[in-house]
């Protein structure tokens, strides 16, 4: 009693009004924006696999096999009775909601297009509250490993054909001399330094690799004959990954059990390498994603058979393959009619074709993932050198700070620069100037690194600048030179935030159109990029020309499942970019 | 134990197997390794190889896209690329600047652009790709209306146009014409211009796009809306819109492929070029891309069928062949 009236005499009188008001105008405000995205992303994904066409009986089926076992393990692993009575009524009610609702605005007010009540009640209920428990059940120990073994057999074969895709335009032979020449020299002698304490040896490291690598682009001119391929990327990837996973093994178990980790993804990566180069399928992706895959995949449970807790959890992935089996045999069985999805495995490895149902977006997609790459690599060098040397190197007073404080607000007023100019700046200075090339997969990165770059820079310096002052003055305070304190102290501290600025920034260049057209990105192109001067298209170039066809099954089917492989390509870079982020957090 | 003796009774020594088996390893890995310019030449049988960049267009791409696509089938060793940039955008970005081999355009090519290409030293030939029939579209709800005569279209489009319907014509209903069309970079709005307003200029007061998408749907959403684009987009989409016959004089005649080849849809069927560089025809790959070009500007399935242009006749195939040949000639001896 006595604080309410403190509080009135504090503040006058009080309407709660307002107060209220203000609170449903944001809470209106968010509903708004997320339904109207959500009812976007419906279609998309109704559009791209040709769910219109499911049968109540095809859903049925599926929600029988894979999303009740998948929702029966999630309960498992939270085991917690409250959550469950919560799912279980959420699934239930939302049914004779969904479907109550649904009719009714269908009988009373106005038919909804290409919906049924199945599908509104997938979306609206079933997905939700699938999430909410994949979310609680992976916060169980089951449940954690459960999703951690399948995040490392999704990641590791997203990851293993990302470094396949890569290589489609790098030099192999180059990389195979690089590493053998140089990379593998070096880190064994840094290797010997560190287990043996010789800091000679670790010093010595780095001028060795330079040494080799210069040997290596001399050789290339040089040396006319090579392991294939497949031996290279062998060499070269899928022995260091295994030994990498050999040796952690090793370390908390014993030699046989890190033999063994190393050793039988490797055998199986080799053999599948080789069998998919007799199928004629892309031996070196089918043997790094094999193996990237695998390594991890065996240390993980290694590590959890070793813990010996929630061991359950493994069958996660089996659980998933069995329900997928079963569904489709079932459907087969009882001849439910299926939908046909647009976005299949031909659309993902094909070229674009004038017929619809062969269109594909290979090439389109491997043109991204390589622009993007190259900007991911070249926007974190070129954005993080720069906020570092505005925030730690330049005085803050003084003639220079003033042009330092010049060149700041310069920047932060080229992050509103519209693309466009950004891309008439790439045709200009890189297409013409320096002559690399209308339209390469170069000029297109060189352009949209300084696209991002000042959203990079600017957030990588907010990150430094949040670093706590005391933590460089007591590193200066033990002798630490200011290189010292920047590596050591500033840039562990501030990476969480430099790298959740990049993920932004990236997030952007991958969707960017305006400054490849002004480049001259190719709209299509029929083959896969296969050097960093070769013309190529991005996913967004080809989704708008496709929009454009006058044929309606490429307006809708088409371009919704290049959305939805844009959607998910750009999910998988920032999830990867979110677990980099999030062990950095961790790690300091 | 029986094994090793058995193999010691019959004279094979462990030092032996080893040397047997490192050169059987070395042999294998002899079997794997590729010389220094790429492993992947096996395709063998067709040496055409390198790229070909096109631009131009945004008419002629569906055309010539699908044409590269079956040139690409069959040679896989070249590397085909295209760009829809509209006919100006890639005389004056790319073509021009000898940056492309080929830009297409559905108009013929421009005194500037002429000179810009001169002032480069980029040498050229035109070739017919195929006929368009520019369609004028209404709502198909408007069944106040089924045809218009060319002085009516001029009415509608000219740069002091008709603002509401029964200026037009005294029967249509008083009610404001919503015009969509071309925008003023496409080779659709200069032809536009050519065959029906001439003198009088084009209206700016339209909703002016590349996309026919969009054209499409202004006019499907609006009972008083007009708008015209390429014939291919309403030939896969004939129940969305209707297509206005064209009375030149001698009656309306419909949009169709027949009447598009055969001349009687006057003057709005236009020829659809491309204009390959003389330079680039020096290239074998590039000069057998041509032939090819032309080879199929005759192919009903895929010009009329797939992409919903008129085919050319025989005889201009003819011609065009004989003009690419010259220029070939001229560019390899």
């Amino acid at each position: 009693m006595a604080t309410e009236n403190s509080n009135a005499d504090g503040f006058g009188e009080v309407s709660r009004v307002r107060g209220i008001a203000f609170e449903y105008l944001s809470f209106g405000a968010s509903v708004f924006g997320l339904v109207a995205l959500g009812v976007l992303l419906v279609y998309v994904a109704i559009d791209a696999f040709d769910l219109a066409n499911a049968s109540p009986a095809w859903l049925l089926t599926y929600f029988l096999t894979l999303v009740v076992p998948f929702l029966a393990f999630c309960l498992y692993s939270a085991d917690d009775p409250e959550v469950t009575r919560r799912a279980l009524g959420a699934l239930g009610g939302g049914l004779v909601a969904v479907a109550v609702l649904f009719t009714a605005i269908e009988a009373l007010v106005t038919p909804i297009p290409r919906l049924n009540w199945q599908l509104a009640y997938l979306f609206v209920v079933a997905a939700p509250v699938t999430a909410y428990l994949a979310y609680v059940g992976s916060r169980g120990r089951v449940g954690a490993v459960g999703f951690g073994l399948l995040g490392r057999l999704v990641g590791g074969v997203a990851i293993g054909l990302a470094v396949g895709t890569l290589f489609l335009v790098f030099d192999a032979l180059l990389w195979f001399l690089a590493y053998t020449l140089g990379v593998l020299p070096a880190v064994g002698l840094y290797a010997f330094g560190r287990a043996r304490d010789e800091a000679r040896a670790r010093t010595a490291a780095a001028p060795v690799a330079l040494v080799g690598l210069v040997a290596a682009v001399v050789l290339r001119g040089v040396v006319a004959t090579y392991p294939s391929d497949l031996i290279i990327y062998l060499w070269t990837v899928a022995v260091p990954v295994a030994a990498a996973g050999a040796f952690l093994v090793a370390d908390r178990r014993s030699r046989t059990a890190g033999a063994v980790v190393g050793g039988v993804p490797l055998a199986l990566a080799t053999a599948g390498g080789f069998l998919a180069a007799g199928a004629g399928l892309p031996a070196p992706t089918v043997l790094l994603a094999l193996v990237l895959t695998g390594v991890p995949t065996a240390v993980y449970v290694s590590r959890v058979v070793d813990a010996g807790e929630g061991l359950a959890g493994l069958g996660l992935p089996l659980l998933l393959a069995a329900g997928v089996v079963a569904g489709a045999l079932i459907v087969e069985a009882l001849g439910v009619p299926a939908p046909d999805p647009w976005l299949d495995p031909s659309y993902l490895t094909e070229a674009p074709s004038r017929t619809p149902t062969e269109a594909g977006l290979y090439p389109a997609i491997v043109g991204s993932v390589i622009i993007i790459a190259m900007v991911a690599v070249l926007s974190f060098a070129l954005g993080v050198g720069t906020s570092v040397f505005l925030e730690e190197y330049t005085p803050e007073s003084g003639p220079l700070g003033t042009l330092t404080r010049i060149l700041q607000v310069n920047i932060a007023n080229l992050a509103a620069v519209p693309s466009v100019v950004y891309g008439l700046l790439g045709l200009g200075l890189f297409a013409n100037l320096l002559g690399l090339g209308i339209g390469t997969a170069v000029t297109a990165a060189l352009t949209l690194s300084l696209l991002i770059l000042p959203i990079t820079i600017i957030s990588a310096q907010e990150a430094i600048r949040s670093v706590p002052d005391d933590l460089r003055r007591g590193s200066d305070a033990m002798g630490a030179t200011r290189w010292q304190t920047t590596k050591n102290v500033v840039l562990p501290e501030a990476m969480p935030g430099i790298l959740t600025g990049t993920i932004l920034a990236l997030g952007r260049a991958i969707g960017e159109t305006a400054p490849l057209i002004m480049i001259g990105a190719a709209t299509t192109v029929f083959r896969a990029p296969d050097s960093l001067f070769s013309r190529f298209s991005a996913m967004p170039m080809q989704i708008y020309t496709w929009a454009g066809f006058p044929q309606a099954d490429f307006r809708y089917g088409v371009v919704a499942a290049g959305v939805i492989t844009l959607l998910i390509i750009l999910v998988g870079m920032n999830g990867t970019a979110i677990l980099l982020r999030n062990r950095a957090e961790r790690g300091s | 134990m029986a094994s090793s003796h058995d193999a010691d009774a019959t004279g094979i020594t462990r030092r032996k197997s080893l040397a047997a088996i490192a050169g059987a390893g070395a042999l294998g890995l002899a079997g794997c390794t590729q010389s220094s310019d790429g492993g992947d030449g096996s395709d063998g049988g067709d040496e055409l190889s390198g790229p070909i960049n096109i631009a131009g267009s945004s008419t002629v791409f569906p055309l010539m896209s699908a044409i590269m696509e079956d040139f690409a089938e069959e040679h896989p060793g070249v590397d085909p690329d295209i760009s829809s940039t509209g006919s100006g955008g890639g005389f004056s970005n790319f073509f021009c600047t000898g940056d492309t081999d080929f830009n297409n355009a559905s108009r013929p090519i421009q005194p500037a652009e002429e000179e810009l290409c001169a002032e480069n030293g980029v040498e050229y030939i035109e070739l017919i790709a195929a006929t368009d029939a520019l369609t004028v579209v209404v709502n198909p709800d408007a069944d106040w209306i089924d045809s218009l005569t060319t002085e009516e279209l001029a009415q509608i489009w000219k740069s002091d146009p008709a603002q509401t319907w029964d200026e037009v014509r005294d029967e249509f209903p008083n009610e404001e014409i919503n015009r969509f069309g071309a925008a003023d970079t496409s080779g659709t709005y200069d032809y536009f211009i050519e065959a029906i307003l001439g003198e009088e200029g084009h209206t700016s007061d339209y909703q002016a796009t590349e996309q026919d998408n969009s054209i499409a749907n202004g006019v499907a959403g609006d009972e008083y809306a007009i708008g015209y684009f390429g014939f291919a987009y309403y030939f896969q989409n004939p129940d969305q819109l209707k297509a206005l016959g064209i009375d030149d004089g001698d009656g309306p005649v419909e949009p169709s492929l027949e009447t598009a080849s055969s001349g009687e849809y006057t003057p709005l069927s236009r020829p659809l070029f491309t204009y390959p560089s003389i330079e680039s025809l020096a290239e074998e790959h590039i000069a057998e891309f041509a032939r090819y070009f032309v080879e199929q500007t005759t192919n009903e399935d895929l010009v009329a069928g797939d992409v919903g242009y008129v085919p050319a006749t025989e005889e201009t195939q003819e011609e065009q062949m004989e003009k690419l040949e010259d220029a070939i000639e001229r560019a390899q001896g």
